[in-house]
């Protein structure tokens, strides 16, 4: 190793070292909130002097009044997430293809305006989207937020898709088209497969804009049973004397999953499925 | 096998027109090439057979059938791009059988025609590898043979070969006759290149800015060139070109630039003091006594033969000689052209004037 690689790897460290303590921090008092017994959560020292798990313990077992409906909570959440997963895939991929590829009259148009709507901070439209949902009889039924969340991530969903489909070589088009596929064949056995990277990029963001979602998971559902773990996790704070440790404990739990699917998905986000293609 | 015939066929983007009327037939079995500069129209032709592009007037019709309004899947034509524009997520067996699949074959017709396919063009060791891992040439070859297993009535060709290397274009292009001389099925084949044109052709069409400007055999276009352009184009390295009158009273001949005398075999009739411009093809120059003063400027070698560039009549003109002489620059040197090898054109129109 000579100096040159030495002064790179420490000017790596000066960076990554700093990087590293801001993102660990808030994990670091998470973790160690959770381990910590009630008695000393509070105490701040850096490490408990008895470590225990008994906080993991009783959130499993939902022994606490705030935790009644941990399990379906966390079941609400996952379903909420994967379906508005799904119905921003389709909508997005289906309108990328007629955007992109058959260049639908003012499909272009159709995807500025929607990108437009970003413009109106998502607090503004808190309300319209309550009364719109009051409208269609939607309040308190957890298709209101799959439908709210899907709104807001489709547009950012169809741009994302619209530029990696006007990557695709548009000759494999024309050479399906050739070999005779219909536009259902072309974007069945074509598009989706050369797609699929872009796609799981595009799930896995509208699944965890889901996931994360507070504001309105809180506004358009408001029954225990129905609301998502993140609400949950607010209503802890409706009291004074919080339980700091058990929704720290239930934090960590919760932040877990979208790691999870970060990691299994990570692997398909991979360019390069269109190499030999077309000459470039 | 099938006969191909255009009429009066237009083509406009918005307001700009790029094909002016085109008319022409190809024979049953024919291997005809479109040829032009770029911007001549000769892809955007090839792609309203194909049915990519709209047809804005006249018509196009496969074997007496006028398939303006018929989707290209139903037009039994099959097309390889310049760019292979394979699908990259499947192998080569894959992309081959596609359009079988599509059209729900037989699984067994299906392996039998690929393997066929994949025979003639010797790319079964690769059926189950992915396009990402072959040579260019071989991604070409795929392309071929997607096209193959079609067996369809036309195939078309959009310059196949300029993605390639020197040497391999060589190599496919004799690939691409072979298979045709096999095949006998009627190809259509785009190329901007004329040593393409000339080498592949039955019939070559030179195309220049949205019209024809002659079809016909290789030899024809070299012997006979139509007009100017036709003449300039085919041939390497091109015809010269000097322009002047002509001399029809008493022997013919023709006054070249700066009154440089050149010998014309017979002058067309009442053609006296007409301007005109005289062709001579580099190849068809000897030295001789009674030529016309030229200034060698360049002597450019190639081995089998030796390109001579020089100043004839303050024009400057190339001649190609196959036996060695001992050139330099500034040497004089006399150039005759042979005239019964001379062609004549209008200077107006670039039209030819002698037989």
């Amino acid at each position: 190793m000579n100096w040159r690689t030495v002064s790179t790897e420490a000017k790596l460290l000066l960076i990554g070292i700093p990087v590293l303590i801001w993102t660990m921090l808030p994990i670091y008092h998470l973790v160690l909130f959770a381990i910590s017994p009630k008695e000393s959560a509070l105490g701040g020292q850096l490490w408990p002097d008895h470590p225990t798990l008994q906080n993991f313990r009783i959130v499993f077992s939902e022994q606490h009044h705030y935790l009644d409906h941990f399990w379906l909570q966390m079941w609400n959440s996952l379903i909420i997430a994967v379906a508005v997963g799904v119905l921003t895939l389709v909508v997005a991929t289906g309108a990328a293809f007629a955007i992109s590829r058959l260049k639908v009259r003012g499909g272009r148009t159709m995807m500025n305006l929607a990108l437009f709507t970003y413009f109106i901070p998502a607090a503004f439209l808190a309300v319209p989207m309550y009364k719109t949902m009051g409208v269609y009889g939607l309040l308190n039924n957890q298709w209101s937020l799959i439908l709210a969340m899907v709104t807001i991530a489709a547009p950012y969903s169809i741009w994302v898709l619209k530029q990696a489909s006007d990557k695709l070589p548009l000759e494999l088009d024309e050479a399906a088209k050739m070999d005779g596929a219909s536009p259902l064949q072309l974007f069945r056995l074509v598009y989706l497969p050369l797609m699929t990277p872009s796609l799981v990029a595009v799930g896995t963001y509208a699944l965890l804009l889901a996931w994360n979602e507070y504001l309105y998971a809180f506004l358009l559902l408001s029954r225990d049973t129905q609301i998502t773990l993140g609400v949950a996790l607010g209503n802890f704070l409706a009291a004074d004397d919080s339980p700091w440790e058990l929704l720290m404990t239930t934090g960590l739990i919760y932040a877990l999953p979208p790691a999870a699917i970060y990691y299994a998905f990570k692997r398909y986000m991979v360019g390069g499925l269109t190499a030999g293609a077309v000459k470039s | 096998m099938a006969t191909v015939s255009f009429n009066t066929v237009e083509k406009s983007f918005g307001a700009t027109k790029v094909l002016h009327g085109v008319s022409f037939d190809i024979k049953d079995g024919e291997f005809v090439v479109l040829v032009g500069p770029s911007g001549c129209g000769k892809s955007t032709l090839l792609r309203m057979l194909a049915g990519l592009e709209e047809i804005t007037a006249g018509t196009i019709a496969i074997d007496g059938k006028v398939v303006n309004d018929v989707e290209s899947k139903d037009r039994d034509i099959a097309m390889v791009f310049q760019s292979y524009a394979l699908y990259p997520h499947m192998t080569v067996g894959d992309n081959m059988a596609f359009s079988l699949k599509l059209r729900k074959a037989d699984p067994k017709v299906m392996a039998e025609r690929v393997d066929r396919a994949s025979k003639i063009l010797n790319l079964d060791p690769y059926l189950k590898r992915f396009p990402r891992e072959l040579s260019g040439g071989q991604r070409q070859r795929v392309a071929m043979g997607r096209a193959i297993v079609r067996d369809p009535k036309v195939f078309l060709f959009d310059e196949p070969l300029s993605n390639l290397d020197a040497k391999l274009r060589v190599a496919m292009r004799t690939e691409i006759k072979e298979l045709h001389q096999r095949l006998k099925t009627t190809t259509v084949y785009v190329t901007h290149d004329q040593i393409e044109a000339m080498t592949m052709a039955d019939k070559i069409v030179v195309m220049h800015d949205g019209v024809v400007e002659q079809m016909g055999t290789p030899l024809e276009l070299y012997d006979t060139p139509a007009n100017q352009f036709v003449a300039g184009f085919i041939g390497s390295p091109a015809m010269n070109f000097l322009k002047g009158k002509v001399k029809s009273n008493g022997s013919a001949g023709f006054e070249g630039p700066n009154g440089v005398k050149l010998p014309l075999a017979s002058a067309p009739a009442n053609s006296e003091g007409l301007p005109a411009v005289y062709g001579v093809r580099p190849e068809h120059f000897t030295i001789a006594d009674d030529g016309a003063e030229a200034e060698i400027i360049v002597v450019e070698p190639t081995g089998s033969e030796t390109q001579v560039f020089a100043k004839l009549g303050g024009e400057q003109v190339v001649a190609v000689f196959r036996e060695r002489h001992q050139f330099s620059p500034g040497d004089k040197i006399r150039l005759k052209p042979d005239p019964s090898l001379v062609h004549l054109f209008d200077e107006a129109t670039g039209k030819r004037l002698n037989g």
